[in-house]
């Protein structure tokens, strides 16, 4: 086996580094528009599906995304926005944000102009399991809440509670969806981020 | 060199199968065959051109800080790896999520930097590692398709299973999708395999 002198050593991975970090970020640089383009579309297809538009393509979520929907200014600096829903009528997508079982859960929810009815929900999560909490992403899942009140019939905000088919009877139809069986703490979860919504005037 | 003994990562030398390496990330990313796939592949471009990279360097790097420029050269590509994937196909980066910057630590591509490039040519080097990633592939196709097709009755994200099946009563079978029924489904393929070499002696 040959002797390298340490002077070699140091000399040679200190090149090798500054070669590989060049490299690197050449490439990053030069792939980041791409990835932000990707990044920008995922999100606006989670709005979107929100919205009640089912036929997206991604290529074009930005781009729809941009002609219906408006920022709208919020007390705490949350997201929120303006959307012309699918059906035609008028939303505001709230964003919601909470914990699963392993890792970040979040959403947006779409309310009607009167503040109460959902027309639509998106969740998405970092790391729960497939097949149980994450499926919360699932259309089964999110299209419960379809046409689900935010409010109680005196106005007051009660959130749509995520339960257990025939736990706590008190809470009315309207004001309830179904848990995912075999996924407890992730709808536990999503209970709680609903609760904990931003509306701005409840 | 023989020919013969590159193929033997797909059969009789397999890394997962027989070496048992990589099965970490073979038991994360099957649940479906789209992942399964791109994984592999990803693999094996890391594993081909690492090789290729440490067998062209072989006679410079010093034994003495050989591992480091290993891990260097190998963490690279898969930053690469990993860049071009969220740069192109956006949505199953996602879902490979972690996996992919383990790569680098993937017990595959270190174990032939050490056992193959460092004392062989940068073309054989290459071809190993071509085949390595494809043993390693193969294995996560055949678990992918498997479990996505009994779990979920899909195959690469098509449904499969005729809605009539539903309808009389079948459902899919949820434990597939859990990572405990790959380490069942590896197993099971350790065992056959095995069995086979038993009657081949």
């Amino acid at each position: 086996m040959k002797n390298f002198s340490n002077t070699y050593i140091f000399l040679y991975i200190s090149i090798l580094v500054i070669a590989v970090v060049s490299l690197l970020t050449f490439l990053t640089l030069g792939l980041k528009p791409r990835q932000e383009v990707n990044e920008r579309a995922d999100w606006a297809m989670q709005i979107l599906r929100a919205a009640g538009y089912k036929q997206v393509a991604v290529n074009e979520a930005a781009r729809i995304f941009d002609q219906q929907a408006t920022a709208l200014p919020t007390t705490d600096g949350s997201e929120a926005y303006s959307i012309r829903c699918a059906d035609g009528s008028q939303g505001r997508v709230v964003r919601v944000d909470g914990k699963g079982l392993w890792g970040a859960i979040w959403g947006y929810v779409v309310v009607a102009e009167d503040g109460s009815t959902i027309k639509g929900v998106s969740f998405a999560h970092k790391s729960e399991t497939p097949g149980l909490g994450a499926n919360i992403t699932d259309e089964r899942f999110t299209s419960q809440f379809v046409g689900k009140q935010l409010r109680d019939m005196a106005g007051n905000f009660t959130s749509v509670r995520v339960l257990k088919k025939g736990k706590s009877p008190e809470v009315a139809e309207a004001n309830r969806v179904d848990a995912i069986s075999g996924a407890t703490l992730t709808s536990q979860g999503v209970d709680e981020m609903l609760l904990k919504m931003n509306l701005e005037d409840k | 060199m023989d020919w013969k003994s590159y193929f033997g990562p797909l059969n009789r030398n397999n890394p997962i199968l027989v070496q048992v390496l990589g099965v970490c990330s073979a038991l994360a990313v099957t649940a479906q065959l789209k992942p399964a796939v791109v994984m592999a592949l990803s693999v094996t471009v890391v594993c081909a051109f690492s090789n290729l990279i440490i067998s062209l360097l072989r006679n410079t790097i010093p034994p003495r800080i050989r591992i480091i420029v290993q891990l260097l050269v190998v963490s690279t590509l898969v930053i690469a790896v990993d860049q071009f994937l969220q740069a192109f196909v956006y949505d199953i980066s996602r879902m490979l999520s972690v996996f992919v910057g383990l790569i680098i630590t993937n017990c595959i591509i270190m174990g032939r930097l050490e056992a193959f490039a460092l004392s062989h040519n940068p073309i054989p080097s290459f071809v190993d590692g071509v085949m390595n990633g494809f043993g390693y592939g193969l294995v996560l196709v055949t678990v992918g398709v498997v479990r996505e097709l009994l779990g979920s009755g899909t195959l690469w994200g098509h449904p499969i299973i005729p809605q009539a099946f539903y309808d009389a009563g079948y459902l899919n079978n949820g434990l597939m999708i859990l990572p405990p029924m790959a380490l069942i489904l590896v197993g099971t393929l350790i065992w056959i395999l095995n069995s086979k070499k038993d009657k081949a002696k």
